[in-house]
């Protein structure tokens, strides 16, 4: 297995941020339109409507599913796919109902209103010290690291240069990625196992020990300004 | 034979080579393309032979079987070809193609005959039965890492015992391929570490983490025997190869056909008598378990000309038509085409030759370009190839899945393999000189994402032409 070492931007940037731009920027404009794709191909069945209000996972696990939004069949196996997000259909292709569809094929779209949360994880990416991914790639948390957050709560896991800490698996091939940075707690991984991310995407955001009383203002202000 | 249809199953340079087996034999065909895979050649084609009837077909992965018989059931397939992709050794495929309601016919051997040769460790007990010598080590998957060390420990005990001074073992995904999976481990210590690496590995790519352990060999040649057979019994072969220069990873990059080359190169064995030795093996191997399809012996030589079965490969190979090339049926000019044969077959024809109506004319040298950097571990590059032409002679075929006429980005999600050329000459000497002309008029350009030029392994086959053939 081959090895390599990221690092990204100077420490310097953690402290240029204008907050109040961002959270202006975000004001004007606070949604996210996700694109519904078919995952396979399949014949597809609209259980929804255009306008229509729909709700992403629910309980206190997020073990109600959300809104269910269309049937897709493959050799005989049907799919439920469920809202993930809360918000309103649009631009949906109610020409597809019934039809085979290819892989990749766009749906719907769902209007998000973004929430207290996710403006907070917006903003830390531009405040934490963060590794990009090197190549568009699968990625994956290294071994030593996905025990340790398994058992630690979050931001409590510290890495330092030299720590393996991801595994990029590219073109069939596994590489490990260490760690050339700050040492810091680990305080966000912003990519799903096994997903495919994008070259420059976010992957870690890093805090170092004396920036985290700063990163917690942060989060602070956003929690007290942000209405919803 | 009927119109049938069949739906090809696999990426790159081997699907445009199906797409061309169909066309020859009059059949129809559809295609199977991930985003990834978008602007590759074979998705063009197909595209641009539509005429109403719709060709080629986005999926979510080609590792998805449901995909590909959903697609199948869509475009009103009647087979299906794997190429020499994920379920061309995967038995349960081809079972699943042959059983289902809407049955397709499986380009490849009957599915029982994937199960007994597809598994290493199955082609391993089978071959030790019939007398076939096959490497040292595990003849069953192992799960368990206790168990693991210990056949580790006792590989590494036997090669001590025969004063081999740096002993070594191969921790192999025994559900693996191509090369894929597989690490060495030259010391006991660091047995565990790496058995679990290739275990993790296996269950990711393979869905299955069993692994194999055996003793790793040195100084050898690997060697290749190309088997045809039919369900009619008959089992004919296209000589031998060598596969012997392969990069770090074990992925090969230069062939060779013939396997050995007395008059260029000297061997303390007699060549010709072991390259029959591993055909009449292969055959015997293919004969009992009513081999019915094109396959591959994949075999060890050791320098004193011991040969060890390693593996067979159930389906038509990267490196098919570098045997291809240097046979002659029935002393015609033209190289057989293996592919169209095998889809032959697979639809129940019968071969129409025997081995005495072939010939070997010459020796091949395929030479497989990849986007990678030999100097540091054959490290795969990503980007975007902004032009390639290589030159066109009468002696030379190259396969890709590239377009020459517009930027084309290497997918990250695949092997970094865009080419494949294959050179052939009246003898071996020829045959060299014409490779190394080939790839010095070869020219490849592209720039990567933090526009450095493109690296690929041209140089590195260049170097390595004179090695093939030689311990």
């Amino acid at each position: 297995m081959a090895q390599t070492s990221i690092t990204d931007e100077p420490l310097e940037k953690l402290m240029d941020i204008n907050l109040n731009d961002l959270l202006r920027r975000y004001r004007s404009h606070p949604f996210k339109d996700y694109p519904i794709e078919t995952p396979h191909t399949g014949m597809v069945s609209f259980k929804v409507k255009e306008g229509q209000v729909v709700k992403g996972p629910g309980g206190e696990w997020l073990h109600r599913p959300g809104t269910l939004l269309y049937i897709i069949e493959r050799e005989g196996n049907t799919k439920r796919v469920t809202a993930l997000w809360n918000g309103k259909v649009s631009g949906i292709r109610l020409d597809l109902e019934g039809r085979f569809v290819e892989a990749g094929e766009l749906l719907l779209f769902i209007r998000h209103q973004l929430d207290k949360e996710e403006i907070i994880d917006r903003i830390l990416t531009q405040v934490l010290y963060i590794l990009p991914a090197p190549q568009r790639a699968r990625y994956f948390l290294a071994p030593e690291i996905s025990i340790k957050m398994e058992k630690r709560p979050e931001g409590s896991v510290s890495v330092e240069s030299g720590d393996e800490v991801l595994i990029m698996s590219l073109m069939k091939r596994d590489t490990v990625i260490s760690y050339k940075g700050v040492p810091g707690a680990l305080y966000k991984v912003y990519f799903k196992s096994g997903a495919a991310v994008e070259q420059g995407s976010p992957l870690l955001g890093i805090c170092p020990p004396d920036k985290l009383q700063y990163v917690q203002k942060v989060i602070q202000r956003i929690r007290t300004e942000w209405e919803k | 034979m009927s119109k049938e249809r069949v739906l090809i199953a696999n990426r790159g340079e081997i699907a445009l080579r199906i797409i061309q087996a169909c066309k020859d034999l009059g059949l129809d065909y559809v295609v199977l393309y991930t985003k990834e895979d978008e602007f590759s050649l074979h998705v063009r084609i197909a595209q641009q032979e539509e005429n109403g009837f719709k060709r080629a077909y986005r999926i979510a992965g080609y590792n998805d079987p449901n995909e590909i018989f959903s697609v199948a059931d869509e475009a009103e397939c009647t087979a299906i070809h794997p190429g020499y992709g994920f379920f061309s050794e995967n038995f349960g495929f081809a079972r699943r193609a042959a059983m289902r309601t809407r049955p397709l016919t499986f380009i490849g051997p009957r599915w029982e005959v994937i199960r007994d040769l597809g598994s290493k460790i199955n082609t391993k007990r089978l071959a030790k039965n019939l007398n076939v010598p096959v490497i040292p080590g595990s003849d069953e998957s192992i799960y368990n890492e206790l168990e693991a060390e210990e056949v580790a420990e006792e590989l590494f005990f036997l090669q001590k015992e025969q004063g081999i001074q740096h002993p070594s073992i191969l921790v192999k995904a025994s559900a693996g391929g191509g090369g894929m999976g597989i690490e060495e481990v030259s010391h006991l210590d660091a047995f565990r570490r790496i058995y679990r690496r290739i275990q993790n590995y296996a269950k990711r790519q393979f869905g299955d983490e069993g692994v194999l352990i055996e003793q790793c060999l040195r100084d050898y040649q690997h060697l290749e025997v190309q088997l045809l057979c039919s369900s009619h019994g008959e089992v004919v072969h296209f000589g031998t190869r060598n596969c012997t220069i392969q990069s770090a990873g074990r992925q090969k990059r230069v062939e060779v056909a013939p396997g050995f080359d007395p008059a260029v190169c000297e061997y303390t064995f007699d060549a010709r008598a072991v390259l029959d030795r591993i055909v009449e093996y292969s055959v015997r191997l293919a004969k009992h378990v009513g081999y019915d399809n094109i396959g591959t012996w994949e075999w060890i030589v050791s320098r004193d000309g011991s040969p060890y079965l390693m593996e067979v490969n159930t389906r038509i190979q990267v490196e098919n038509e570098t045997s291809a090339c240097i046979s002659r049926l029935n002393g015609s000019n033209e190289p057989p085409s293996l592919i169209r044969d095998q889809i032959r077959v697979a639809f129940g024809d019968k071969l129409g030759f025997t081995q005495k109506n072939i010939s070997f004319e010459g020796t091949s040298i395929e030479l497989r370009i990849v986007a990678e950097d030999t100097k540091r571990g054959f490290a795969p590059w990503c980007g975007t190839i902004t032009r390639f032409d290589y030159p066109d002679e009468p002696w030379a075929r190259l396969y890709s899945h590239v377009p020459r006429d517009t930027p084309y980005k290497i997918p990250t999600e695949y092997d970094p393999n865009f080419a494949l050329a294959i050179i052939w000459g009246q003898d071996t000497k020829q045959a060299k000189e014409r490779a190394k002309q080939f790839q010095n008029r070869t020219i490849i350009e592209g720039k990567g994402a933090n526009d450095e030029s493109i690296i690929t392994n041209l140089e590195y086959l260049y170097n390595r032409i004179d090695d093939v053939l030689q311990f």
